[in-house]
């Protein structure tokens, strides 16, 4: 405190100067006139501005969700899990203002045999959706038409059920394995 | 409350805001800006600011407080549109004027070379050395007025003192 009251003790000829420009000067005739004039034709914002309040923290957990979202809706990337086969890709392209919106989903499965999906849009049904053979070898496609909302589902590869681990939520275990799930998002 | 009474409709009341804190106000800007018709127009233009903004006025910061902190703004804009001109530091027209001709009077010879030297300071330096020690407010004011930080606002002080010291003896002040 000592040192910081030393530091700013002006002395010398700083000290006079410093006190020369304390002078208030004097504005020319009639400035204080105009400045009335001017604020009393100018009028009152009477809108506060709202005050946004965002932690870090949740300001790029938004982010992040968004991002995850997005990348879900335009690409679904989807994998099965450890000792399953490959991880796979699943990908979804979105029509606007389509009522139901194409969906594709992917596996990538070098060795599977037969890959099918499952889920609340087939009734759980193994049978009702093979996804195909790319010509790569590697990737199961299939294209699903879905009406905006959220569905849990679940690969079903060679008769083992996979989920996609990579999905961005992962429903409840209704078949012995956790569920997927992807949002479809509406236009 | 004053700010309250110019809200409730009361427009003389902020008459009376000016006329309390206008002579300041005119005073940092005519430091920061070394030119009189400038500082009334930065000044005038903080007011009628501060006036349109007055219903988001907080009443937890001293109206000086916050009146000069657009006026610094306003400051700080003139001089960038005057560099960005120019190209070159401007100080007061009577102040060269003076400067040129013969001076009989010492005061006013010191006068002008502390102007002169405040002019030659990189804004930031000038600003924070005329608010502590031609508006001797505290560091704490000073950070609410500029936004920068106590310890940075005491560096650019320290420095633009010796700055100011150098320049002072360059002029034959010791």
């Amino acid at each position: 405190m000592r040192e910081q009251q030393e530091d700013d003790q002006l002395t010398g000829a700083l000290a006079q100067a410093a006190s020369m420009l304390r002078a208030e000067p004097v504005p020319r005739a009639g400035w204080r006139e105009a400045l009335l004039e001017a604020v009393a034709s100018d009028e009152i914002d009477q809108m506060p501005l709202h005050r946004w309040s965002v932690r870090p923290a949740a300001a790029i957990a938004a982010c992040a969700a968004c991002v995850i979202a997005g990348a879900a809706l335009s690409y679904g990337v989807l994998r099965g899990p450890a000792g399953a086969p490959a991880p796979g890709v699943a990908a979804s392209s979105v029509r606007n203002g389509d009522a139901s919106l194409p969906v594709r989903f992917a596996l990538e499965a070098p060795g599977a045999v037969h890959v099918s999906i499952v889920g609340d849009f087939n009734g759980w049904n193994p049978a009702g959706l093979p996804l195909h053979r790319m010509p790569d070898g590697r990737t199961w496609e299939v294209e699903v038409g879905l009406t905006p909302g959220r569905y849990a589902y679940a690969f079903v590869v060679d008769g083992r059920l996979a989920r996609d681990s990579s999905a961005a939520e992962s429903g409840a275990d209704d078949f012995g394995v956790p569920n997927s799930v992807v949002l479809v998002g509406g236009s | 409350m004053l700010v309250r009474a110019v809200l409730a409709g009361d427009p003389a009341a902020f008459a009376v805001l000016v006329d309390r804190h206008a002579p300041a106000c005119l005073r940092f800007a005519s430091r920061m800006l070394g030119s009189r018709e400038d500082a009334e127009d930065a000044t005038q233009e903080a007011f009628v600011r501060a006036h349109r903004a007055l219903a988001r006025y907080d009443e937890a910061v001293r109206f000086r407080t916050w009146v000069m902190s657009i006026l610094a703004n306003r400051c700080r804009t003139t001089l960038l549109h005057r560099h960005r001109r120019t190209s070159r530091v401007i100080v007061d027209g009577a102040a060269v004027e003076q400067a040129a001709g013969p001076s009989t009077d010492d005061d006013a010879e010191l006068r002008d070379a502390i102007e002169r030297a405040l002019a030659r300071l990189e804004t930031a330096q000038r600003e924070a050395f005329v608010l502590k020690h031609v508006e001797m407010l505290s560091y704490e004011e000073m950070s609410a007025i500029t936004g920068a930080g106590v310890s940075a606002l005491k560096m650019r002080v320290r420095r633009a003192c010796e700055r100011l010291q150098v320049l002072l003896r360059e002029d034959g002040y010791a």
